[in-house]
């Protein structure tokens, strides 16, 4: 806190300063006995000093000046009241004109457009010395003898003057003045440095005298004074109010001196007179020269903002150009690029582009630029570090920063890292997509602090919505991508082949692993039309199945065939499903089935091997009703035979007992040959063979089979059966098969219940339709508690000479015909088996 | 020829062998009478002029052996040959045991089975002979 005070003494020691040496040159240029000087700068050094500095500080600089204005009125040996009632007066001059100007322009300490000039020469320039003056004059008359009209009109005219010229000079020369020298071109200083020269050149000239007492120029009066005229323009037009200030204040100060000291113009005046026209002269010109120099900086200020502007436009333009086209894999590249030009452009030390993270949790610098000799961005989390920034973006508010203590008392974070990383300003704008917050777009400056003027933060973020939208056009065009990529990647990893046909069946993409048949580009519906017309396998099938999924009839179709291709015969599986898509297509996959064929095959081929295996040694179980059930028919031929012996030897033979006896030998024997045929078929090891089957007739053939069986084990046997039977596709010695083992198994079960209750039943039901119920219910003690699945298991037994395959070859073979089998016990005793066959809708075509 | 007063029954489910050993039997001179199954012959109430029955084992309901136990137990003392498709040891001598003539496993020779129905013929009437030396026994 010492640095503003210290700052501040020593401006109020330089305007007190200031004071005394303008104080001393008014009371060199005075016409004593006269109390007012001709040329009084104190009060304008004050009207400045009150424009320059805030309100709040104007009694400071007063109360400095007053120990300078005690100091220089020493010498002139004024009794002290007219002392300080001329400060007073003096002081009242300075607060009327600043208090004035600082009421009607927007801008009290610039003089650099047409309306903040007119009002400064109408309010400090012209009424403020006119009213102060009155006050004067009547102080100054008041305590002495000079006239007051004389008193006022002197120290009027020449406080006018200096109001005009002193304090724009000095006004000018503080806002503008040393920035200019600094910032500009080394051709204007010169040219600066020339008029300065031409000028003395020109005052040396005007009122140098030779020793014969002749002058180089014509004295007459308003000679010299045109003279100047011409400098003073060129300085106004060239360097602005700066420069018309300071050239009339350097005129104003040679004719003075000039007017003074009898040289000067106007000599043959009265020397008062003299001095009062020549100011009157001045007045009258440089009321039209400082709004000449005002105009004409207003007029290339707007000429600079309106090319300033165009130039921002352009760069718009540019910058938005450059990202429309841009494939996203390059805009990293470009973000850089424009980044670096931002910074040049704007005359900045970093731009940072910050994104936000997908979680939605921080922010992180994405790309960054840094002025050249500016170390790199550190790596922060933009989201620890900046928590009030980071707020204000999601917000959707920009952050705008032109000094440090603009930074909220609240975000002390923010006021660290801003310190630690030595910003002095900032501006950062959102970057917006919809109502998204995909980042924000950064401008630092760390060298010196830089004002955001409101045409930048009103346009700048037009170059954060082109970056926005380049954002969010390459998180599109990434994801996007990253979807593509994935999605060739799981096609070239099938190892199906895949193809995509369009809507007339042209192949329009194919997969790596499609290497068959034709290729991209190529006709696909054709070559299977062909393949067809060759008469090659499936493929009639499959044409009819392409063409209804093309044409929108089914959404897919699957088949499987046995193609012949180079290597051999392969099965190929086919799967065609249509696109949901507006204009058509479908994708055929081509599966190379082979070796699951094969083994398919191999798997029936030995479940038939054991359902034969199996089917034989049932057949050992049935060996005893067997032989029972051949022994009747061979019993009734032997004993019919004999008997037609004894009735042929009888005298006459009894022919007609004879043929009645070949007749019911001809029947026992067909029933014989049946019951020999029935276990042919059973034993018989056939191929798979899916054909429509009467479920009740194979039902009752079995049982039919199982008839000794049944009267030796004392077993009745009841059907149940759904009239009219049901049809069903199958094989039919393998559905006998499980029937068979079922049944036996059943009566097995039932050996050590009584006889009475010894019941086999066979049931058939239609259950919904689309498939048939066969049941088989004994009589038995039932399952054991949690054998109800265990007993289709391989090996399973409960019999000490079973082998526990034969329900788990019933369970292969039901599974083989796309039924299920099922075992529970029954409500009072026994156990039921059920399986399902699916009947056969279609009629054999 | 034996007695043709005695007649021959035959009990047999199975019709062709039932035909069969009725034209048999009828050849040798018998008197035949055939039955499918067991109650068929219980129908016929009373045995009195019956000199043999020819009695299949195996037969659904009450087979042949359960049915010459209950003619036994009802002291109806018949002359029996049985006949089976299936028989065992065990079988046959339970039948043996219960004092049946003999037990003819299918398929038999003529003569065995005509000869089994002669001495069940000679045993019967060897009985009736001494019935009617004897007061007959009260039928329970």
């Amino acid at each position: 806190m010492t640095r503003p005070r210290l700052g501040l003494a020593l401006t109020a020691l330089l305007v007190a300063a200031a004071y005394y040496a303008g104080a001393n040159i008014g009371l060199i240029l005075r016409f004593p006995p006269l109390t007012p000087s001709v040329l009084w700068p104190p009060n304008s050094i004050l009207t400045a000093t009150l424009l320059l500095v805030p309100v709040r500080r104007w009694w400071i600089y007063l109360l400095a000046a007053l120990p300078a204005h005690l100091l220089a009125t020493a010498q002139a040996e004024w009794p002290l009241p007219l002392v300080l009632a001329l400060f007073v007066t003096n002081c009242c001059e300075a607060l009327l004109g600043a208090t004035c100007v600082r009421q009607w322009s927007d801008e009290p300490a610039r003089v650099d457009s047409l309306r903040r000039v007119l009002i400064f020469i109408a309010g400090a320039g012209l009424l403020a010395p006119f009213l102060s003056s009155f006050l004067d004059a009547g102080v100054v008359s008041g305590l002495g003898p000079e006239p007051y009209w004389v008193v006022w009109r002197t120290r009027c005219f020449s406080n006018m003057l200096t109001e005009l010229t002193v304090a724009p000079a000095i006004v000018a020369g503080a806002t503008a003045g040393w920035s200019w020298v600094r910032r500009a071109p080394i051709g204007r200083i010169v040219e600066a440095m020339v008029l300065a020269l031409v000028l003395i050149g020109v005052a040396a000239a005007a009122f140098s005298r030779s020793a014969d007492g002749l002058r180089p120029i014509p004295e007459l009066p308003h000679v010299p004074v045109a003279l100047f005229l011409p400098l003073i323009l060129w300085a106004a037009v060239r360097f602005g109010p700066t420069g018309g200030t300071w050239s009339t204040l350097a005129t104003t100060l040679i004719l003075t001196w000039a007017a003074t000291h009898g040289r000067g113009p106007f000599v043959d005046l009265r020397l008062s007179e003299s001095v009062l026209a020549m100011q009157v002269y001045l007045i009258v010109s440089v009321v039209p020269v400082m709004c000449l120099a005002g105009l004409i900086e207003e007029r290339r200020r707007a000429e600079r903002a309106l090319a300033d502007r165009l130039r921002f436009e352009e760069f718009i333009a540019r910058l938005s150009s450059s990202f429309v086209h841009l494939p996203s894999d390059r805009m990293d590249e470009a973000f850089d690029a424009w980044l670096e030009r931002l910074g040049a452009f704007l005359a900045l030390d970093r731009v940072l582009l910050l994104r936000m993270l997908d979680d939605g949790g921080g922010l992180r610098v994405a790309r960054s630029w840094d002025a050249p000799g500016l170390g790199p961005m550190p790596r922060i989390n933009v989201s620890d570090e900046y928590p009030w920034t980071v707020a204000l973006l999601r917000r959707e508010q920009p952050m705008i920063l032109e000094r440090l203590d603009e930074v909220p008392p609240g975000a002390t974070r923010d006021r660290d890292s801003l310190r630690r990383h030595g910003v002095r300003s900032k501006l950062v704008l959102p970057l917006l997509a919809g109502n998204r917050v995909l980042g924000g777009l950064a401008f630092v400056t760390v060298h010196a602090e830089r004002a955001w003027p409101e045409q930048e933060v009103l346009s700048l973020p037009l170059v954060a919505e082109v970056f926005a939208s380049a954002l969010a056009r390459k998180e599109s065009e990434d994801a996007l991508r990253a979807s593509e990529v994935m999605k060739s990647a799981i096609l070239s990893s099938l190892h199906s082949g895949v193809a995509v046909l369009d809507r007339d069946g042209r192949i329009v993409a194919v997969n790596q692993a499609w290497t068959l048949g034709p290729a991209d580009g190529e006709h696909y519906v054709d070559d299977c039309r062909q393949a067809a017309r060759r008469g090659e396998p499936g493929a009639v099938e499959l044409l009819m199945g392409i063409e209804m999924v093309l044409g929108g009839h089914r959404p897919s179709f699957a088949l499987e065939y046995l193609a012949g291709v180079a290597a051999g015969e392969r099965w190929l599986a086919v799967t065609v499903v249509a696109l949901d898509r507006a204009e058509g297509g479908a994708v055929v996959s081509r599966t190379d089935v082979t070796e699951r064929k094969r083994a398919e095959i191999e798997a029936q081929r030995s479940r038939q091997e054991l359902a034969h295996l199996t089917r034989v040694s049932a057949m050992g179980e049935l060996t005893a009703s067997l032989a029972h059930e051949l022994n009747q028919p061979l019993t009734g031929i032997l004993t019919n035979a004999q008997a037609a012996r004894r009735f042929l030897d009888l005298a006459p033979p009894a022919l007609q007992e004879v043929r009645e006896i070949l007749a019911d030998i001809v029947e026992d024997d067909k029933r014989a040959s049946e019951v020999i045929q029935r276990l042919r078929d059973l034993l018989r090891k056939g191929d798979f063979e899916m054909t429509p089957l009467d479920v009740n007739g194979l039902i009752r053939d079995v049982v039919k089979l199982l008839g000794s069986d049944a009267l030796i084990r004392d077993v009745a046997v009841e059907l149940d059966l759904h009239e009219p039977s049901a049809v069903a596709r199958g094989d039919r010695v393998q559905l006998q098969q499980v029937l068979l083992n079922l049944a036996l198994n059943a009566m097995e079960a039932m050996v050590e219940v009584a006889r009475e209750e010894r019941r086999l039943v066979v049931r058939t039901r239609m259950t919904d339709g689309q498939t048939v119920r066969i049941s088989v219910e004994d009589a038995g003690p039932g399952l054991r508690t949690g054998t109800h699945d265990l007993v289709f298991e391989p090996f399973f037994t409960t019999k000490p000479s079973g082998m526990g395959m034969g329900l788990a070859i019933a369970r292969s073979i039901i599974d083989a015909h796309g039924g299920a089998i099922s075992a529970e016990n029954n409500p009072r005793h026994g156990a039921t088996f059920h399986f399902t066959l699916p009947l056969a809708v279609e009629t054999a075509a | 020829m034996s007695d043709p007063a005695g007649a021959v029954l035959v009990v047999d489910d199975d019709a062709s062998v039932r035909r069969a050993l009725e034209r048999l039997l009828r050849s040798a001179g018998y008197r035949v009478q055939t039955f499918a199954s067991a109650q068929d012959l219980l129908g016929r109430g009373q045995f009195d002029d019956v000199a043999c029955v020819v009695l299949d084992v195996r037969m659904p309901g009450q087979g042949g052996l359960d049915l010459y136990e209950v003619l036994v137990r009802s002291g109806c003392d018949l002359s029996v040959v049985f006949i089976s498709g299936h028989g065992d040891i065990p079988m046959a001598v339970r039948a043996m045991k219960a004092g049946a003539v003999d037990f003819l496993p299918k398929p038999f020779e003529d003569e065995a089975l005509l000869e089994a129905v002669e001495r069940a013929v000679g045993r019967d009437r060897q009985r009736r002979d001494a019935d009617a030396s004897e007061p007959a026994d009260p039928i329970r």
